[in-house]
């Protein structure tokens, strides 16, 4: 893989004169992520060996990396894709260049951009699982959040042990919620059921948020037909091999810096096929209007991390769409995840989050009964594994190793296949537990 | 059929343009506040009118990423401390083509005009011309100075300008080429923004489109290279594992500059590289790594920009690429042999344009390509005559030249 560790991150505030990227001894590069006045607008990666970096060099790279966003909070416009003349694949806008011609885009964005409004109905819910460091650095962030949310509720999710109380109760920062059967649904429906606000944001321990997310995740709820709202999630550290596989063999969470949205339209392009949820966002991030959540019944507790291991926050997102309501992805509502640093904590995720995905596109058929989930199940995935072990096996004998987008697919794999049984084994069992 | 050429200023109200029935389709270059940050082949049913509406629809498409890009840029780039006592010679080597030449030299002056402070110094070197008509040319010429190259070969051209040049910077333009009107401007914004850096390269777009090998020539990408600043440095790159061998990529011979300083330090231009016949190639690629690998980076910025007369018949288009290969092999020879620690990377060059180059014959056999088979394969079978010892041959050749100028 090209990126190798450690790597640095940087965020630069484009609002201030720009400065020369200088070298940084011990990294293999930096991910420059771009910023202007809260509003985060594109990311671009420099190598060690690009460095010291002029700042001229840098206003062309961050006016590259920034541009799509920026397109599309000056114009409203979604892009649509474009080939440039050596046949490579570009943006542009549907209507014309004009509406691009504004003199200074950052101006226009000041113009159009305002700063977020009281979020006093939003309760932010963590459900955590004795892991005491990074709830207390998770919390002492969401203490921080401008404007401040409801409240805050800690669900432990085991009880039993001290260490999450001891937290609590020392910060005094939270609501503490114990939920003693296992499972990140159980724990995420028990925060619902005592959350007090009408609308609910979701975030895990091992993620710490900036000032504004909770109220940017609260914004689009004013439109009614929103029952979803989802934030960007950037890497809080790339220091260790782990980190970098999981951000640019996996792909990250990165969902990008556009706002989007997700309704009908999106539901429907997918007909015969499986929508892909995941695409909505990170559970790590997301908010829910309270009632839909409720009178959907909450997470599927066969699903997500102690279940089938992942993906109850994107089968919920499913019946949200299938309801005919809509998601919303809000890159403006940011926080910042710790990766897992050792390979096989990654290997451990990997296989979680096929074993979830499998058993939640499963449940996906059987309450829904549209095919495309079983084709999905059947042959897309099957196909997709199918060609990437031959491809994986190729390199293995050519070059000796894998090449690092096969690195992770034996877990994948796995994990895939333990969906099936796994949904086997609980397809019967209710998905629901009690919501007040 | 001819191409019409037509220049579009995106900022201001967007003109119909009329395609004569003598023409086939338009070349249009477009620009944001007379910077050029798009260019587009358009096939047009000869005798239409473009309206001004399909212009900004193809405008849109062409361009319209990049214009945002262009307005992020300009707003967050700040203008850096300025150059202390600018100054640059502009070296045009030539040979019997005294037309060309008058046509340079007075895009040379416009484009010179609009940079008052910095000090230009014109310098025409005739390499082993035939008559005396370009240096009377340039002797009418007040501004401009002259000088002659005895032996042959536009490397030789090259150092003798490198040798007589007063400026710091040395600024190679070929004959056949005219100067946008903000060339030098291009020029000295970019050596501004990079003080560290040993080389520029610029944009070159065609001058004309006259003929069906120009247009040829031009769809297959001409000289043209990306509307964005690129910044080089360094001998190694984890995304691309031949750079810097990559010669090609880093901009054309026809539009280039390099510190008068860091030309001298490298030992000057190999001579054994672009004679002229039969070896008239590699020369810029050749120094392009030489810049690198000697730690100095090498900038490309579009707004120096360049307009260069292509080849207006067939053959000599034919030819053209032919030389493209033999420079190309040629080049890579000589650094195998001069520069032992690159020499895995030189193979795997190689080895990628031989299948690069064979990718390109094959799909342009089946009508996949923009040109035609026979203009393809001459490159690669350049490419192969140069393995059979070109470099070698050129060398003994230009020592030989050296011997009988002496």
């Amino acid at each position: 893989m090209i990126y190798r560790a450690p790597w640095r991150l940087i965020d630069v505030q484009l609002e201030q004169p720009l400065a020369p990227v200088e070298r940084i001894p011990g990294a293999h590069g930096v991910t420059l992520t771009f910023w202007w006045r809260g509003t985060p607008l594109g990311q671009a990666d420099v190598f060690a060996i690009e460095l010291p970096l002029p700042a001229s060099q840098l206003a062309s790279i961050a006016g590259a990396a920034v541009s799509p966003a920026l397109a599309h909070y000056v114009t409203g416009q979604e892009p649509i894709p474009a080939v440039n003349e050596w046949g490579r694949r570009e943006w542009t806008v549907p209507s014309t260049y004009r509406a691009l011609l504004s003199g200074d885009p950052f101006a226009v964005l000041d113009q159009r951009s305002a700063p977020p409004p009281p979020c006093p109905s939003l309760s932010v819910v963590v459900c955590t699982r004795d892991r005491p460091d990074d709830l207390e650095s998770c919390l002492r962030s969401l203490a921080a959040l401008d404007p401040p949310p409801l409240e805050i509720i800690v669900v432990d999710n085991a009880p039993g042990l001290p260490a999450t109380r001891e937290v609590v109760d020392r910060l005094g920062i939270g609501r503490y919620v114990a939920e003693p059967r296992p499972g990140l649904s159980a724990a995420r429906n028990a925060g619902l059921a005592a959350a007090r606000g009408d609308l609910v944001a979701f975030t895990d321990d091992d993620v710490t948020v900036e000032p504004e997310w909770a109220a940017r995740l609260a914004e689009p709820f004013a439109d009614p037909v929103v029952a979803v709202t989802t934030g960007l999630v950037l890497p809080a550290a790339l220091e260790t091999e782990a980190q970098l596989l999981f951000e640019h063999a996996f792909g990250g969470f990165g969902q990008g810096y556009r706002p989007l949205r997700f309704g009908r339209d999106f539901f429907d392009r997918h007909r015969g096929g499986s929508a892909p949820v995941w695409s909505i966002g990170a559970g790590a991030s997301m908010a829910v209007r309270r009632s839909v959540a409720v009178q959907l019944g909450g997470f599927d507790e066969r699903l997500g991390a102690g279940a089938a291991g992942c993906s109850e926050d994107s089968e919920l997102w499913y019946r949200v769409l299938a309801a005919g309501l809509e998601c919303r992805y809000e890159p403006r509502a940011v926080v910042r995840h710790h990766h897992r640093t050792t390979t096989s904590a990654l290997d451990g995720q990997m296989y979680q989050y096929m074993r979830g995905h499998v058993t939640a596109v499963l449940i996906q058929y059987a309450n829904h009964g549209d095919r495309g989930h079983l084709r999905r199940v059947a042959r897309t995935l099957p196909t997709w594994y199918a060609r990437s072990a031959v491809r994986a096996l190729g390199s293995l004998v050519r070059h000796g190793r894998l090449r690092h987008r096969h690195r992770l697919l034996p877990a994948q794999v796995a994990g895939a296949l333990a969906g099936v049984f796994h949904y086997l084994r609980v397809r019967h069992r209710p998905a629901g537990g009690a919501i007040a | 059929m001819p191409y019409l050429i037509a220049d579009v200023e995106l900022t201001t109200p967007l003109p119909s343009v009329v395609v004569p029935p003598t023409h086939s389709g338009i070349g249009f270059i477009f620009r944001l506040r007379g910077r050029a940050i798009g260019y587009l082949l358009h096939a047009v049913t000869p005798g239409r009118t473009v309206s001004p509406d399909e212009v900004e629809r193809l405008a849109t498409a062409q361009c319209g990423a990049r214009i945002v890009q262009e307005e992020a840029r300009a707003a967050l780039a700040a203008v850096g401390p300025p150059l202390v006592d600018p100054s640059v010679t502009i070296a045009i080597c030539t040979r019997n083509h005294p037309d060309l030449v008058a046509r340079c030299l007075a895009s040379l002056e416009v484009a010179a005009a609009r940079v008052p402070e910095c000090r230009v110094e014109v310098l025409v070197v005739d390499n082993a011309p035939s008559d005396e008509r370009t240096r009377e040319l340039v002797e009418a010429r007040p501004g401009v100075r002259y000088t002659r190259e005895p032996i042959p070969g536009l490397n030789f051209a090259r150092n003798r300008a490198v040798r007589e040049a007063t400026g710091t910077i040395v600024a190679y333009v070929d004959d056949d080429v005219v100067v946008d009107v903000r060339w030098l401007e291009g020029l000295l914004e970019v050596w501004r923004d990079n003080p560290d850096a040993g080389g520029f390269t610029g944009q070159v777009l065609p001058l004309e489109l006259e003929t069906d090998a120009q247009v040829l020539f031009e769809r297959r990408g001409g000289f043209r290279r990306a509307f964005e600043r690129i910044r080089w440095a360094g001998d190694s790159h984890p995304r691309n594992p031949l750079y810097p061998c990559n010669g090609g990529a880093f901009g054309a011979g026809t539009n280039m500059a390099f510190r008068r300083d860091l030309l001298l330090e490298l030992g000057g231009w190999d001579e054994a590289l672009d004679t002229g016949a039969p070896l008239p190639g590699g020369g810029d690629l050749d120094m392009f790594y030489r810049v690198l690998r000697a730690g100095r980076p090498l900038v490309y910025e579009p707004l120096y920009l360049a307009f260069h007369e292509h080849r207006r018949e067939y053959d000599k288009l034919r030819h053209q690429f032919y030389t493209w290969g033999t420079g190309f092999v040629a080049f890579i020879e000589k650094s195998y042999r001069t520069d032992p620690p690159m020499r895995a990377r030189w193979r795997q060059l190689m080895r990628w344009w031989i299948r690069s180059q064979s990718g390109r014959l094959w799909r342009s056999l089946r009508g996949r390509d923009a040109l035609p088979a026979d203009l393809v394969w001459p490159e690669l079978w350049g490419g192969l005559v140069g393995l059979t010892g070109e470099y070698r041959r050129s060398r003994r050749r230009v020592e030989r030249l050296r011997r009988e100028h002496r």
